[in-house]
């Protein structure tokens, strides 16, 4: 009997009783300002960085703003979404050049839709592609507390961690 | 070598313990370490739906074991259709050869890890070394406690129990940063330094996983450092090494699992990097590797079965009062604080029957629990077990027949507690907290009985109305 075989076996022999699928709690709802302002919030708790683009503002001159001298050394990336309860975007590796981008840039830059901000993880689930190959949710820089809890940012990934919400037309 | 190294033979939970705290600052100072993981759990969790997603938590857990070999299957079959070789392992043994194979056949000799309590689990640091294979762990705290040859000492935290002043030493020894140099910040840039240096160049990367989605046939990976991201991404084979308990059956499951999990380990609302891998990148291989290793034999236990819903989020452990004042290391087991005392027995019960005495089943692990594991209920079920099979720890064995017999009648209780506060007044304080007694230490004596019981006062008090 092969191990596969064999574990299979033993697990079904083991006879647990059927479970119902889990109840998912009700999803609260809010205005998206509501949802950018709480996803800021708590970008700024988990030590990135964020900002709305609006209308009229060239999205080049903005990042080159927000980086100023991490400029060298940073990758832009494209969000697909971001989620509200724990400010973190959605970036699918089909809209990367190397996946490792998101960890090799020192500086991180993630350009994401105003409108396709989210509450909470439950609305996020939903939204990854159905046949994604690799995607991450990020929330915050790279970071550390291994050394007596002290919190260390760009442990070993991005040093720093922005978030631009486009909402220009 | 830190104070609190390792023992190298286990010594049972109570006599490692008292070894702990021979050094009280030191000990008072983890104490208070772990308690500051607590609070921030608590600050992390102040959600008002919280306790319905614990509930969700428990139920998803549930439902993925009462539909184990299922959803086993069907993760397979999606994982082999994006392109992942799927293994099986029934043990130890099997798992390491896997592992080992897949790196030969590809002529690897260098590998990079990121955390995987499964493969400390397997010891498959030690088995890969020994066949002339460099691993580098570089999760910051287990490069820490790899560094100094030690195990991690929390499933979270691995280097919980070192002072920045050892880890500067350490760096200093192992990494050439300056004597003496021992801020956060210093030590973790060499760190970084150092570890991107062996991820960027491993010809594999391993990582365990958080969990498996039946659904997607993805690996979920959870890291604040982003090495793991690095590991997998930068080698031409990742190889995920997971528990088959890890895997859960849709990705609405996985919105819960993760809305739970570091809310209830380090109070984050989610971690850094949360990573959904399906399929390797063009030119690249992924491995998964699924363990069985006496999970399935947990399964068949119906009374201690929930404690594979473990979503391995240390909560337990900081909370633990019996942790938190003993340190990892006194387990003697890979998972540490009140999980590993329900996980250890199921391992090998000789060896770890005093385990489920290590509690003093306050009841607050089952609190934090972010799926609802009555560990409780679990300790008291292993305690019986251990009793049944003769193995109660020293003095127990004696001591409880006679408190049972005691406990059982009310009449015997109330005489016995007549006498005691009769015999307590008639002996000195100073003996009654005496070396001999170990429930007694310098600034912590005896309280007094009082000269009443509860129910005698009742009486007294319901005679005069």
């Amino acid at each position: 009997m092969t191990a596969r075989d064999a574990i299979l076996s033993a697990i079904r022999a083991a006879a647990v009783p059927a479970a119902p699928p889990a109840h998912l709690p009700p999803t609260p709802t809010a205005p998206i300002d509501d949802l950018c302002d709480a996803f800021l919030r708590v970008l700024t708790e988990v030590g990135g960085q964020g900002v709305v683009r609006t209308d009229g503002q060239p999205m080049d001159s903005l990042i080159a703003e927000l980086l100023g001298p991490d400029r060298q050394h940073a990758i832009v990336v494209r969000g697909r979404f971001a989620v509200a309860e724990n400010a973190a975007v959605y970036v699918d590796a089909a809209d990367l050049s190397a996946r490792n981008d998101i960890v090799r840039a020192e500086h991180l830059v993630v350009i994401v839709p105003f409108s396709a901000i989210v509450p909470t993880m439950h609305e996020a689930m939903r939204l990854m592609p159905a046949h994604s190959a690799c995607g991450w949710f990020l929330s915050g820089p790279s970071k550390t507390a291994d050394i007596e809890q002290s919190l260390v940012f760009g442990a070993q990934g991005s040093r720093t961690h922005r978030v631009v919400f486009d909402r220009g037309t | 070598m830190s104070a609190l190294a390792a023992p190298a033979v286990h010594r049972g939970h109570a006599e490692a313990a008292a070894g702990f705290l021979v050094d009280a600052a030191r000990a008072a100072w983890h104490d208070q370490s772990l308690w500051f993981m607590r609070q921030k759990r608590d600050r992390g969790t102040a959600l008002p739906e919280w306790e319905s997603l614990r509930l969700a938590g428990s139920a998803l857990k549930a439902h993925a074991m009462s539909r184990l070999a299922d959803l086993l299957e069907e993760f397979e079959r999606r994982a082999i259709a994006n392109g992942v070789v799927v293994h099986w392992a029934r043990d130890v043994a099997e798992h390491n050869a896997i592992v080992l194979g897949i790196l030969h056949t590809a002529g690897v000799t260098r590998v990079s890890k990121s955390k995987s309590m499964l493969t400390e689990e397997c010891g498959l640091n030690p088995f890969l070394e020994a066949r002339g294979i460099e691993v580098v762990d570089t999760d910051l705290g287990e490069r820490i406690v790899q560094l100094a040859k030690e195990p991690p000492s929390h499933i979270v935290i691995p280097a919980i129990h070192w002072k920045r002043e050892e880890i500067g030493a350490l760096f200093h020894r192992t990494m050439g940063t300056p004597a003496g140099e021992m801020s956060p910040d210093a030590l973790a840039a060499a760190a970084r330094v150092h570890l991107r240096d062996a991820l960027m160049h491993a010809g594999a990367g391993i990582t365990g996983a958080n969990a498996l989605v039946a659904e997607t046939g993805g690996v979920v990976v959870c890291t604040n450092e982003g090495n793991a991201d690095l590991g997998m991404h930068s080698a031409p084979i990742h190889i995920a090494c997971v528990g088959l308990e890890k895997i859960i059956a849709t990705r609405d499951d996985l919105g819960v699992l993760l809305r739970l999990l570091a809310r209830s380990g380090t109070g984050q609302p989610v971690t850094a990097y949360t990573t959904h891998v399906a399929s390797p990148r063009p030119g690249a291989a992924m491995h998964v590797v699924l363990v069985d290793n006496g999970r399935t034999k947990r399964l068949a236990d119906k009374a201690m079965r929930t404690a594979l819903h473990c979503i391995r989020c240390g909560a337990c452990l900081n909370t633990c009062p019996v942790y938190r004042r003993s340190g990892g290391y006194s387990y003697g087991h890979v998972i540490q604080g009140p999980i590993g005392a329900i996980l250890a027995p199921a391992v090998n019960l000789d060896a770890h029957h005093e385990l489920p005495f290590a509690s003093t089943l306050c009841g607050s692990c089952a609190d934090v629990c972010p799926v609802r594991i009555d560990i409780p209920a679990q300790l008291l079920a292993w305690r019986a077990r251990s009793a049944a099979a003769g193995m109660l720890p020293r003095g127990y064995s004696t001591i409880f027949p006679l408190l049972g017999w005691v406990l059982s009648r009310l009449s015997r209780f109330e005489c016995a507690a007549r006498w005691a506060r009769r015999v307590q007044r008639l002996i000195p304080a100073s003996w009654l907290s005496g070396r001999w007694n170990p429930w007694t230490r310098p600034g912590r004596t005896l309280p007094v009985i009082a000269d009443e019981s509860f129910r005698e006062w009742a009486r007294r008090e319901e005679g005069r109305s």
